[in-house]
């Protein structure tokens, strides 16, 4: 019973941390500008990202090491710290866009500018920290980020074309703005899959205490949660294709974002969208902030757990304090929220390799996982997707700086 | 045992179940006539920081004499209070007597327990 309890930490993961401001934003763009066509983007990244998840969670159950407890031991200190400085910039610069997610819900169900948000808003993701355990930020966030199925209502009312949506699941090049179609691939790409999720599975692993027993449940949690965040994201980018693409809007702002919600439900819409990023946005920031935490805690060997006491694990304590009050920052100086959510997830993607190359070699070393390591269809599956996803950031990500 | 692998970076955990850092160096005694052997564990500071490149060892020393515990001398763990190495290296000491927690206990008692709900200072 209790395992089919732990099948919130993949709904929470997925919901939490697929659906976030970043998957929001790279669909609905996508669905606005070029309809269903990278519809692929988002199956293809949640296929790898199936596949990562499962690997995480059985990295723990089987060794009882977090990925960063392997890599540290496995690949040493200067790797490792190289990897951690790559990872923190990343995982802070999404951390501020889903800071900057929930500033700009609020702005639009108040009326009040996000930059006087951001504090308040960073403050109250601290709090939940300080005070809070790993299962009320576990089964809190899932709960609240159901809400998020509204984009299914959404994109099932605007009535799709099935046979163009099914179509679309393969990869096809536009007539024209092949710059741009580029870069929003790989910010799709980037968006599903976040390193930060399995840092973050994995110590929740660990810290529900995961063995051997659970490799089956991890596989079900991982498949069912991801498929479940996947599916959310194809909602919006096919609501968008529906409900922004004929006016020809961009989603340069949030407010033309919550248009694809209330083109299919005129009366709650606007309100089922603030709230969506709002939840949505909060799990993820939670995640992530959480995620930075153990990296740091782990690679470093300082004792940590979101249920001690911060006295009791002070420096990962002091770690997410520091990051999250920062991560207010950028915002306050009114940086704009959905730039910084497409650069950071472009970045997500060019930095893949760093975060995903050593973690295959994990998997496959049998001093840690012994007849449960990877077999060649993971590996193949995995390395795949992440090679294209780094070959497009390489080439699209100066295409879109040039092209402004 | 293979000291590199085993050893190197593996987490360091006290008589208590105290997480207590990482192996961050090996300190080695090298006779002329005996087999070369392992005398301590070093926990964090420059050892650590040299290994990524010699010159920041000076710098991690100069950071550490303007904030936090200041303290002089590297954390080393004779190699005798080693009980058993597997996937963690457990320790037969006390975590906090050996200087290893000096920084935790620093940030416990100079930040975080001055924030409201951080936390029992009883225990001090």
């Amino acid at each position: 019973m209790k395992k089919i309890l732990q099948l919130t930490l993949g709904i929470v993961t997925s919901v939490g941390g697929f659906l976030e401001i970043g998957s929001v934003t790279t669909a609905a763009q996508a669905g606005a500008r070029f309809g269903y066509q990278l519809l692929w983007a988002i199956l293809l990244g949640t296929l790898c990202l199936i596949f990562l998840i499962e690997m995480s969670g059985r990295l723990a159950a089987v060794s009882k090491h977090t990925i960063v407890d392997a890599m540290r031991e496995r690949f040493g200190f200067p790797f490792f710290f190289f990897v951690l400085i790559g990872m923190v910039i990343v995982a802070f610069l999404v951390l501020v866009a889903e800071l900057g997610g929930i500033s700009f819900a609020l702005q639009i169900l108040t009326g009040i500018r996000f930059p006087w948000w951001a504090l308040p808003v960073s403050l109250l993701v601290w709090l939940l920290m300080w005070k809070g355990t790993f299962s009320l930020i576990e089964n809190g966030a899932s709960l609240l980020g159901l809400v998020t199925i509204s984009f299914v209502v959404a994109a099932f009312k605007l009535g799709p074309d099935w046979s163009s949506v099914g179509s679309s699941l393969i990869p096809s090049l536009p007539d024209s703005d092949k710059a741009n179609y580029g870069f929003l691939a790989v910010s799709i790409l980037g968006a599903s899959i976040s390193p930060y999720l399995m840092y973050f599975y994995s110590s929740g692993a660990i810290e529900d205490k995961w063995d051997r027993s659970y490799i089956t449940m991890n596989r079900i949690i991982a498949g069912f949660g991801m498929t479940f965040g996947g599916f959310l994201s194809m909602a919006v980018l096919v609501a968008a294709a529906l409900a922004l693409r004929p006016k020809g809007l961009q989603v340069d702002t949030f407010p033309q974002a919550a248009l694809l919600m209330t083109t299919a439900l005129p009366r709650w819409g606007f309100y089922l969208f603030a709230l969506s990023m709002l939840f949505a946005c909060f799990g993820a920031a939670l995640e992530i902030s959480l995620a930075i935490a153990y990296f740091f805690a782990q690679g470093f060997g300082w004792s940590w757990s979101e249920d001690l006491e911060p006295s009791q694990d002070a420096r990962f304590a002091f770690v997410y304090t520091i990051i999250i009050l920062l991560a207010a920052v950028p915002l306050m100086l009114r940086v704009d929220p959905i730039k910084v959510t497409m650069l950071s997830m472009a970045l997500t993607s060019a930095s893949l390799p760093l975060a995903i190359v050593p973690f295959l070699f994990l998997m496959n070393d049998p001093i840690y996982l012994g007849k449960h390591r990877n077999g060649w269809i993971s590996n193949a599956v995995v390395a795949i997707v992440i090679l294209i996803s780094f070959v497009l950031a390489i080439i699209s990500i100066p295409l879109q700086i040039i092209g402004g | 045992m293979h000291l590199i692998r085993d050893v190197l970076d593996k987490q360091l955990i006290d008589r208590e179940d105290c997480k207590m850092g990482r192996a961050s160096g090996l300190i080695m005694q090298l006779g002329e006539n005996t087999q070369p052997r392992v005398t301590h564990i070093v926990i964090g500071g420059p050892a650590l920081w040299m290994r990524i490149r010699p010159g920041l060892r000076k710098l991690s020393t100069k950071l550490a004499h303007l904030w936090g515990p200041k303290r002089k001398e590297p954390v080393t763990i004779p190699w005798s209070r080693v009980k058993t190495v597997g996937k963690d290296v457990n320790l037969d000491v006390e975590a906090k007597e050996t200087g290893a927690l000096d920084w935790e206990l620093w940030i416990a008692r100079h930040i975080i327990e001055r924030i409201p709900g951080g936390g029992s200072k009883e225990e001090e």
